[in-house]
């Protein structure tokens, strides 16, 4: 009957109880903003390893070098058969004229160096492109061992060592925002539970009151839990503030070090759906916090 | 819920504006003792109906058991033996989800007054309405009526601290009145009023109950018991020692 009011009342009272202890508050939503801040960077950095290395999928093949001179009839067959076996998403033909123009392409100025040469020295190839599940060095592996013994092919060439590095490199920060993600979150409920403990008891002669004249539980608790959520949620904030601000203003001082780790990719920052998903997860440890403290610490 | 059916009985002439069972009693005790340390009674088989509308001094020493019969009445203590059933509700055996509602329909005046001390007087009254979900301008119209019947209106502002004890009184007879209970408690409420107040606040409680409100006023205070003379129940360690009809009422 009365969703309005109600709610209008819960967020005046939570509000007020914020203010009423200024420095708690703002010590725990700085506490909070700067563990966000920190999950935040890890969480960056890996959102921004992963878009390469999508990018990078499609450049994943697994190259089948074509013995010389192998008829283009015979290689369409061997094309079908590959494309036949399992983890394998596509093939396609790179023909003899193609590799070279490639190579052209590929070395710029220096296809001087191959003016001299009266024939064409590259071999036609199949490009096998293969699912994302198998798009690792182990999954190349697999779909190569598949393809080793078909006749016709010279030789099989599957991924680089630097392909391998990089994904041990994306896994282990992927490892690190776990951890950390996991470690902050439980940081970051206790920060907001022991806050929200101590506004229970702050106002523990209000609830007495509220409860003699008739207050629900959850009339009196709500108030506590968007304490909590907003404690949360306006911590993802600074944090998002922040970490814009270290992107912006420190992030170009050490464009050279990432340019070695990130194969010289932009950079971006959170789309929005990561920013409202930063802002929402210190609003949902923030909501755990206050049950935490409204389970564990009182009972009117 | 309760409104709807109120209306509806309204609309089909049956039932009384004041409530939806009008014939049946504010309250009945039956056998009642409460008991908070083991061996020892603070009420001993108490048995007593209050109607609907009647207005009951509640008299004894101190120590007698007025308190813990006021505490049961709206639930903040529980009977140890016998049973008690309050506007229909059997508080023995009422669930702690039920009792804000309960609660809500009635209004105590307490001792300690019990108002928040660092919250304007209209925010210590509003929050008996805020409770029940009424909308701000609605709480703040009733809040001012109220508080302009018992003189308060200027002090709406104030915190209780910065009033007198008689004004502290007042608010929370505010308190108490805003959301029109059908039972009103109040647990010596002219203890910190002056003569003059003290005539005043006991005529506002007693025009309660002429409009259906059922009264119990806990005193000590016999000249006040005498003025009115209303049904007065004396309680003496715990038992009713006498139940004393209001003048002029056939016993
Ligand atoms: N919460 C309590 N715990 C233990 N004993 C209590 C409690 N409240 C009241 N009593 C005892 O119950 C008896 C009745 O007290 P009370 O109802 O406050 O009497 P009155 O209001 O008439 O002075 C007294 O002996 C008092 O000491
Ligand atoms: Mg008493």
């Amino acid at each position: 009957m009365s969703v309005l009011p109600r709610a209008s009342y819960f967020l005046r009272t939570a509000l007020r109880g914020l203010r009423s202890n200024p420095v708690t508050t703002l010590v725990a939503m700085g506490t909070i903003a700067v563990s966000l801040l920190l999950f935040g960077s890890f969480a960056l950095l890996l959102q921004n390893m992963q878009s390469l290395l999508d990018r990078l999928g499609d450049e994943l093949y697994v190259t089948a070098f074509f013995e010389q001179g192998l008829p283009s009839a015979k290689q369409r067959e061997l094309a079908v058969l590959a494309a036949t076996v399992e983890g394998v998403e596509g093939v396609r033909i790179v023909s003899e004229t193609e590799a070279l123009e490639r190579f052209r392409d590929g070395v710029g100025s220096g296809a001087a160096l191959l003016e001299g040469l009266s024939e064409n020295p590259l071999p036609a190839s199949l490009e096998i492109a293969l699912v994302p599940a198998r798009r690792s060095a182990q999954g190349m592996a697999v779909v190569a061992e598949s393809l080793n013994g078909l006749r016709g092919i010279e030789d099989l060439v599957s991924g680089e060592d630097w392909v391998e590095g990089y994904l041990r490199s994306v896994a282990l920060v992927r490892g690190v925002c776990i951890g950390l993600g996991l470690i902050l979150s439980i940081a970051t409920m206790l920060i907001v539970a022991n806050t929200i403990r101590l506004a229970i008891y702050a106002r523990r002669d209000e609830l007495e009151i509220l409860s003699l004249v008739g207050a629900s539980r959850s009339f009196m608790q709500t108030p506590f839990l968007l304490e909590g959520v907003l404690q949360g949620a306006s911590g993802g904030v600074g944090a998002l503030v922040l970490l814009f601000a270290l992107f912006r203003l420190v992030l170009p001082e050490f464009e050279f070090g990432l340019e070695m780790l990130l194969g010289g990719i932009r950079l971006h920052f959170f789309g929005l759906g990561g920013m409202m998903g930063l802002v929402a997860g210190g609003g949902m440890l923030g909501l755990v916090g206050s049950v935490a403290a409204l389970t564990g610490g009182w009972r009117p | 819920m309760r409104e709807r059916t109120r209306s509806l009985a309204r609309r089909l002439g049956v039932g009384h504006a004041e409530g939806v069972e009008p014939r049946t009693a504010a309250a009945n005790f039956f056998h009642v003792s409460k008991s908070y340390d083991a061996g020892t009674y603070a009420l001993q088989d108490v048995s007593l109906e209050l109607a609907r509308g009647e207005f009951v001094f509640l008299t004894g020493s101190s120590g007698a058991g007025k308190t813990t019969l006021l505490k049961l009445l709206f639930a903040a203590e529980r009977p140890s033996e016998g049973q008690i059933v309050v506007l229909g509700r059997n508080i023995a055996r009422l669930g702690d989800g039920a009792i804000p509602a309960l609660r809500r329909r009635i209004g105590v005046v307490f001792q300690d007054f019990k108002l928040l001390p660092n919250r304007s007087v209209e925010h210590n009254v509003g929050m008996v309405l805020e409770v029940m979900g009424r909308p701000a301008k609605e709480v703040r119209a009733r809040v001012f009526s109220i508080l302009k019947q018992l003189g308060l209106q200027h002090r709406r502002h104030h915190h209780p601290l910065s009033l007198s004890g008689g004004e502290q009184q007042r608010v929370a007879i505010a308190r108490a009145l805003v959301n029109e209970p059908e039972i009103l408690l109040a647990d010596e409420p002219t203890g910190n009023l002056d003569p003059e107040l003290t005539v005043d606040i006991m005529d506002l409680i007693a025009s309660t109950a002429s409009r259906g409100t059922a009264v119990v006023v806990a005193t000590h205070e016999l000249g006040i018991v005498s003025r009115y003379g209303k049904r007065t129940i004396r309680l003496e360690q715990g038992r009713i020692a006498e139940d004393v009809p209001a003048a002029g009422s056939a016993a």
